[in-house]
């Protein structure tokens, strides 16, 4: 199962009210995410896969949607084209 | 070879040029300019001469980093500088180019020392307390300053804010469009942000944080060339944010949108 790392080259990350905001100084993006997507962000500072950050995520959240697991999937991918993560190797 | 000093913010910064009053033509009726001051070290030393490039072309700068010099190009100017921004030299066409240089190495100044931020904007006091206008080109930035007569203005175009985590202060910008420094209030503390949208009927409501910050972001007068200065801006930003009010503001074009901000 591939796995993922943050791309802390260049990212800047800052939090308002459970909500995230990471700047990529290479590419000059700005995203914002929610308090879930924070919780993911931080883990992904170690290598992490769609399974462990969905255990991750049903672990520390009593309320999830069955869709997490295809949540976690998207989110991933927006994530790698934002160049904001890399797959970890 | 003539030198004068002025004071923007909390720094002194000493000017020389072979046509000094071309160099502080900028500072509006001198009231940027103090009298010669030798005790004191200026924090910022620039060299300004006349005669480079050409008339305007467009707003893009070239950031170029080597052997311990930054420059800074446009086709109007060219900013040469140490890595601390202590001491610089600006070679410009003309008054407007003079007034974007000096807007970009003072902006990379105070970035750089961690001071604070010029953010696109007219800012003006209403009891003691200061009031910022930001908002897109033709928002109706410089019409908030007119209309807010005859309120104190700290700026019309570009607003200088000292940022610290105790305290978010207003300093009197030399960095104006059309409305000159009166010179009578120095700073102010800042009680708000007001994102501007030109409007048939007055209405402010605050935004979360994390809107405003993504709003004001593309407002900071700022040239990106290293990570690590953008990484200083987003905290300094950041620190505004927690501790200073963002609105939207849609107002009419007169003065009554005071009575929702008073």
């Amino acid at each position: 199962m591939d796995k993922y790392i943050r791309n802390e080259q260049y990212d800047v990350t800052t939090n308002f009210d459970n909500e995230w905001i990471i700047l990529n100084t290479d590419k000059f993006t700005v995203t914002k995410i929610n308090d879930i997507g924070g919780y993911c962000w931080t883990l992904l500072k170690q290598p992490q896969s769609v399974h462990t950050l969905t255990q991750a995520i049903k672990q520390e959240y009593e309320e999830v949607n069955e869709s997490v697991e295809e949540d976690i999937h998207h989110f991933l991918s927006e994530l790698l084209t934002l160049n904001l993560i890399n797959y970890a190797s | 070879m003539n030198k004068i000093h002025a004071l923007i913010g909390e720094h002194l910064i000493q000017i020389t040029s072979n046509n000094i009053e071309f160099a502080t033509s900028i500072f509006s009726e001198n009231e940027f300019l103090i009298p010669d001051n030798e005790l004191q070290l200026p924090h910022l030393m620039i060299h300004i001469e006349k005669g480079y490039g050409v008339p305007f072309v467009d707003y893009h700068i070239k950031v170029t980093k080597e052997k311990g010099k930054i420059h800074f190009q446009r086709a109007d100017y060219l900013i040469e500088t140490d890595e601390e921004y202590k001491v610089a030299t600006v070679y410009v066409y003309d008054q407007l180019a003079l007034k974007h240089a000096l807007t970009n190495l003072y902006s990379s100044y105070i970035v750089y020392h961690n001071w604070g931020l010029l953010i696109h904007s007219s800012c003006a006091i209403e009891d003691e307390r200061a009031h910022i206008f930001a908002g897109q080109s033709g928002a109706g930035k410089s019409t908030a300053a007119k209309l807010s007569h005859p309120r104190m203005l700290l700026s019309d175009e570009a607003t200088l804010v000292k940022i610290t985590p105790n305290e978010i202060t207003v300093f009197d910008s030399p960095f104006r469009s059309e409305i000159k420094s009166t010179g009578l209030i120095k700073s102010c503390s800042l009680a708000s942000v007001q994102l501007l949208h030109q409007s048939l009927e007055n209405n402010r409501v605050q935004i979360n944080k994390s809107d405003g910050f993504l709003q004001l972001m593309d407002k900071i007068f700022y040239w990106a060339h290293d990570p690590s200065e953008t990484k200083k801006v987003v905290k300094l930003l950041e620190t505004l944010i927690n501790k200073v009010p963002i609105y939207n503001l849609h107002f009419q074009k007169n003065n009554t949108f005071w009575e929702l901000i008073s």
